[in-house]
């Protein structure tokens, strides 16, 4: 790929994985702490954990933390940084095209997602073993969608801060709670009412149980998955206005 | 407009809330020219070209480049201007030679080599010294082969021998016709790349010439020093056509007066008998002519101080 655009997504690809944050929000942080919570409960199918194996409800919900790290940590800071030095600005000058920086943006972020979660799944597979997934396609979307709706949601941060570092102060600070109350956390059925009421209306809960439920056959979860979509393209149309290569006033 | 015109600038107005920048300037730059835009800070120079690389949407004004509206016609100019910011980076880990490939498609090995960054091919960029970094920007401004170069303070922060570097490099684009629009606010940069020079202030032109010509129009006198020979007499110093003053003290004599004061005071010297040792002779630079004058500008103006300029809003960030 020579175009400009190519060479971009090109370039973009290459940063992403010398970014030491990334390497450890996206690929390690999601692997260590699967392996140490979905061990935490054994292998026993269990009421709190919709009557599945711990391990598996977890090797699930992992994968929606891989999605979460993305969008709320590496996403905003990376663009926060560039914004910071004006990069951008330079891009601009240089004549790239409008929507070449957000289409860079997606497919990074994406692609982030799709290796971060291969990871994992590796990891599981021998430790863990990999539950069968019940309904394929409302998982692929449900996966497919949140990971869209979270990369959006990483761009719009990313605009909205003014620097990196307070992007990765607020990145963190959504993320944990997203985390702990939305996928890797304890089950909905052990929190308290205020904290389900509080992880209801968390993003993540709703990628989270598109994905988790119809994978593990607990439920279709369509409600979260219309949520998400919803989510994905109003968050999908602001980040690509928001991140255009164009004139200032 | 004419067919050599490479920019042309009409009334051009630009304000950040109720502060004008910008404020009915007029600019004109032809082809193969190397025009420096000078004037103190907050002048308006910076949000001048950003408007001219279509970086900026002007207030009011007609601006036009190759015939061409940077905002309408970005596409059309993309290839046409390269351009070096002010205040602009790369992100930290990106490598030279990936940057210049990112932003030509080439590896550009030639330019690397001529500005003296080939050993450095493989160097992240937060590990480039100041120079460094100014060199890469400027391959990076010349990658495409642009017709038009616009540079912002290019050599701001580096040392002397890094921007005497510099400067070798901007000479060798005018050797390649290469039209280049230059904004510093150091004159001796000025004085020493550029043919025509226009100096800026509260958002307008307040003059513009070669740098000869504006010595000439608002520099003090030369100013020759010797001691006194014998057989002189001030008043014939002070009887020459150019000479405005002449002072002796302690056998010393200080004369002023227009350039041409400095052969004819040297030509009575020399039929006085011999040329005193110490014999100097200071002739104003462009800084000495202009600096007062732009530096009171931006201080009379209105009193305000420098324009704070929202960099955090322009691009990728806007609303």
């Amino acid at each position: 790929m020579s175009t400009t655009v190519g060479r971009l997504v090109r370039t973009e690809l290459k940063l992403m994985v010398r970014e030491p944050m990334t390497l450890v929000f996206v690929f390690a942080f999601p692997v260590v702490t699967m392996l140490i919570i979905g061990g935490a409960f054994g292998t026993t199918p269990n009421a709190a954990f919709d009557g599945v194996n711990p391990s598996h409800w977890y090797v699930a919900s992992y994968l929606t933390v891989v999605i979460a790290a993305t969008g709320l940590i590496m996403v905003p800071v990376h663009l926060a940084s560039y914004r910071e030095r004006g990069v951008l600005r330079r891009f601009a000058a240089a004549g790239f095209p409008r929507w070449s920086f957000a289409l860079a943006e997606a497919v990074t972020g994406l692609v982030a997602i799709a290796v971060g979660s291969a990871v994992l799944l590796a990891v599981a597979a021998p430790v863990y073993g990999l539950p069968p997934v019940h309904h394929l396609a409302q998982v692929a979307a449900g996966f497919i969608l949140g990971s869209v709706a979270f990369v959006a949601i990483g761009v719009v941060l990313g605009t909205m801060l003014p620097s990196a570092r307070s992007a990765q102060a607020v990145g963190l600070l959504l993320f944990f709670p997203s985390f702990l109350l939305g996928a890797g956390g304890p089950p909905p059925h052990v929190m308290g009412s205020a904290l389900r009421a509080v992880a209801g209306y968390l993003p993540l809960t709703r990628v989270t149980d598109a994905v988790r439920g119809p994978w593990l056959g607990t439920g279709m979860a369509t409600a979260s998955l219309m949520i998400v979509a919803a989510l994905a393209v109003a968050a999908a149309l602001l980040a690509a206005r928001r991140s255009a290569l164009r004139a200032a006033r | 407009m004419n067919d050599d015109q490479v920019v042309s600038v009409r009334g051009l107005v630009k304000a950040y809330g109720n502060r004008r920048v910008v404020d009915g300037l007029d600019l004109d730059v032809a082809a193969g020219e190397i025009v420096g835009l000078i004037g103190a800070n907050g002048a308006g120079k910076t949000t001048t070209v950003e408007c001219i690389q279509g970086l900026r949407r002007p207030d009011a004004g007609r601006l036009r480049v190759f015939g061409l509206d940077p905002l309408a016609d970005a596409g059309r100019l993309r290839g046409l201007v390269g351009s070096q910011l002010q205040s602009s980076g790369l992100p930290d880990r990106l490598r030279v030679a990936e940057a210049v490939q990112l932003f030509s498609g080439r590896d550009g090995q030639d330019l690397l080599e001529q500005f003296g960054l080939a050993e450095r091919r493989r160097a992240p960029f937060a590990s480039l010294s100041g120079g460094e970094r100014q060199r890469l920007f400027l391959v990076l401004a010349v990658v495409n082969r642009p017709r038009l170069v616009i540079l912002d303070e290019l050599t701001q922060g580096l040392d002397p021998a890094a921007r005497r570097g510099v400067w070798a490099a901007i000479d060798e684009l005018r050797g390649a016709g290469t039209t280049v629009l230059l904004v510093t606010h150091e004159l001796d940069e000025a004085e020493e790349l550029c043919d025509r020079v226009v100096a800026m202030r509260a958002g307008r032109v307040l003059d513009s010439g070669t740098p000869a010509e504006l010595v000439d129009r608002y520099g003090r006198s030369a100013t020759i020093t010797f001691t006194m020979p014998g057989g002189l007499l001030p008043e014939a110093l002070a009887g020459l056509p150019n000479v405005d003053s002449v002072r002796v003290q302690a056998g010393k004599a200080t004369v002023t007066g227009h350039r041409a004061a400095i052969a004819e005071v040297g030509a009575l010297l020399v039929q006085a008998g011999p040329v005193p040792a110490d014999l100097s002779v200071r002739v104003p630079r462009l800084e000495d002519a202009l600096v007062d004058l732009l530096e009171a500008a931006a201080g009379a103006g209105d009193g305000e101080p420098r324009a704070r300029r929202p960099e955090q809003e322009l691009m990728g960030a806007t609303r």
